[in-house]
């Protein structure tokens, strides 16, 4: 069998244990695909070959994941393989132990392939501002990932590996998982830990997977979910567990906040959100406009407030005594967001920014619980565009705030949410639109998604490389 | 919005508490932190009197460990991404003058 990067996980554990193939044909498939996309892609800042092989020469297939490759986007520790956070500021790093997450994969069997490139320090929503230069959609390469995850979702969309791992502070997940037309499952807050991960904003930061389809994403999360000593903000639940399917959503009642349809939105991704809710309709969902949800507008500003602050503040540790580099090799994006958190954290204007912000990060939450007195979950696009052009973020300081405004406020009342394709662009760039459900309530997500995953075939196509 | 809502001297010292330095060609990033400032000023729009700050969405407080010991990184692993050490310590520019 050739090819075998492209078998999603569902596939490549099916033929694992049915012995069609071995776990090293599948990794050495993929490890292929990595070298010969690596020019064109960039998705990858460290590639495992070594390690990768000898894993694969011993797999325990047994395991839920035993001898499936997994991508690791690199802000997750990782001990003994370098973790650079996509910064030259740690470019001689190598992790000295494994980040929860990466522990709990490890030890369903994944074996890991490399690390992705993202944003540096997670900072953006292109992939652009990596110090290893940008990841290029595999859609069009003269188009962007999206980010931060950027290098994880083109990795998924290119087929260079089966699974992927990436991490979400405000669409870092579903926004690159939107744009290269791939599932990016974005989990409650504190449902996943945080531990071994690069942090960045620790009040909004949740890891997840990024992957091929629904199932093949819910099927990771209940790997990586699950209480942590090692995270206090750890929501203190036992692993998320896959529901049961559905075959109709009678009685599901979806929401479209019409405050997502901003006038900048690009029309081919209003209309294919709106063929979406027809979709529902037809299984049976009843679709119920929102009027009156918060402007996401205050939702950019209070991201663009809280961010900055726990940034200036998770960034100070990184002095160059203990490990890495100095502070000299802070790229402009990481200075800018440092100082601008430093200043609105600093004497006189923490009360009128950081305390603000705060204050309407509880107006968020109250709205999202008042919406969800009339509907179980919300529709929408996951970004008014689809992928922009390499370069579109230059001399953009918020770039990032912009792309992600319809991301921002579920991200900021910690709910889950994912993305998954339905459709695409008249340039045939994938469209994305997005689930979001309330805290703890993945179940919703997860049936809502497959259904529209089950009766569409967006999901099957994939990009001419 | 306006472009000077941070002045210089606030810049360079807003850049010294960072601790990050600020190359000559770097100097439009003040511009950049004003407009941010500027926009983020929307949020006096929303009256917040009565509404408490939501710190952290799980609203979990105090979470403690038991006192128990547990396996950590050794001594050489916590050394071994370190440029300068010295007889087994981290080694730190002076903080005091002579």
């Amino acid at each position: 069998m050739s090819d075998l990067n492209k078998l999603d996980l569902k596939q490549a554990r099916t033929g694992l244990l049915s012995k069609k193939f071995s776990a090293l044909d599948l990794v050495t498939d993929c490890l292929k695909q990595i070298k010969n996309n690596a020019s064109k892609l960039n998705s990858f800042v460290t590639v495992t070959q070594d390690s990768a092989l000898k894993e694969a020469q011993i797999a325990d297939i047994s395991k839920p994941l035993g001898g499936i490759p997994i991508a690791v986007k690199d802000n997750f520790c990782t001990k003994g393989i370098r973790t650079t956070a996509s910064s030259k500021v740690l470019d001689n790093y190598i992790g000295q132990y494994d980040a929860t997450v990466i522990e709990r994969l490890k030890s369903a069997g994944a074996i890991i392939i490399g690390k992705t490139n993202l944003d540096a320090w997670a900072h953006g929503s292109s992939t652009e501002s990596s110090d290893y230069g940008p990841t290029k959609n595999p859609w069009n390469i003269n188009h962007l990932p999206g980010g931060s995850s950027g290098g994880s979702a083109a990795a998924i969309a290119a087929d260079e590996s089966i699974v992927s791992i990436g991490s979400e502070t405000a669409g870092s997940i579903r926004q690159p998982a939107s744009w290269c037309g791939v599932v990016g499952f974005k989990p409650t807050y504190g449902r996943v830990s945080r531990y071994g991960v690069i942090a960045m904003k620790s009040s909004t930061d949740s890891p997840g997977p990024i992957c091929k389809t629904v199932d093949d994403a819910a099927a990771i999360l209940e790997i990586i979910s699950g209480n942590d000593p090692h995270d206090a903000t750890s929501i203190g639940e036992p692993p998320w567990k896959i529901p049961k399917t559905r075959t109709d959503l009678k009685g599901l009642k979806i929401g479209l906040p019409l405050a997502y349809f901003p006038k900048e939105i690009q029309p081919e991704v209003k209309e294919s959100i709106l063929l979406a809710a027809e979709v529902y309709k037809k299984l049976g969902a009843e679709i119920i406009e929102l009027p009156d949800v918060l402007d996401p507008k205050y939702s950019i500003a209070v991201y663009t407030i809280l961010q900055r602050s726990e940034v200036s503040s998770n960034l100070a540790r990184f002095d160059g005594i203990r490990y890495g580099n100095d502070r000299s090799l802070f790229g402009q994006e990481a200075k800018r967001r440092i100082m601008l958190g430093t200043y609105s954290l600093s004497a006189g204007y923490y009360d009128a920014y950081y305390t603000k912000a705060q204050k309407v990060r509880t107006l968020i939450c109250q709205d999202f619980d008042k919406q969800f007195q009339k509907v179980d979950v919300i529709l929408g696009p996951v970004s008014p565009t689809t992928a922009l052009k390499v370069g579109a973020t230059e001399g953009q300081s918020m770039f990032g705030e912009l792309q992600d405004m319809l991301m921002e406020p579920s991200s900021i009342a910690g709910l889950p949410g994912i993305s998954i394709p339905c459709g695409f662009d008249n340039q045939g760039l994938p469209i994305g639109l997005q689930i979001i459900a309330p805290q703890k309530r993945e179940d919703l997500v997860y049936q809502t998604a497959k259904l529209f995953e089950s009766t569409t075939d967006y999901h099957l196509q994939s990009p001419q490389l | 919005m306006s472009s000077n809502i941070i002045t210089d001297d606030q810049f360079q010292h807003i850049a010294k508490l960072s601790k990050l330095t600020i190359k000559p060609e770097e100097l439009f990033i003040r511009d950049q932190l004003s407009q941010a400032a500027g926009y983020v000023d929307i949020l006096k729009e929303l009256d917040t009197k009565a509404i408490e700050p939501t710190y952290q969405v799980n609203h979990k407080k105090n979470v403690s460990r038991d006192d128990v010991v547990l396996p950590s990184l050794t001594q050489e692993e916590s050394l071994s991404q370190a440029q300068k050490t010295s007889n087994g310590y981290f080694s730190t520019s002076a903080t005091i003058q002579k």
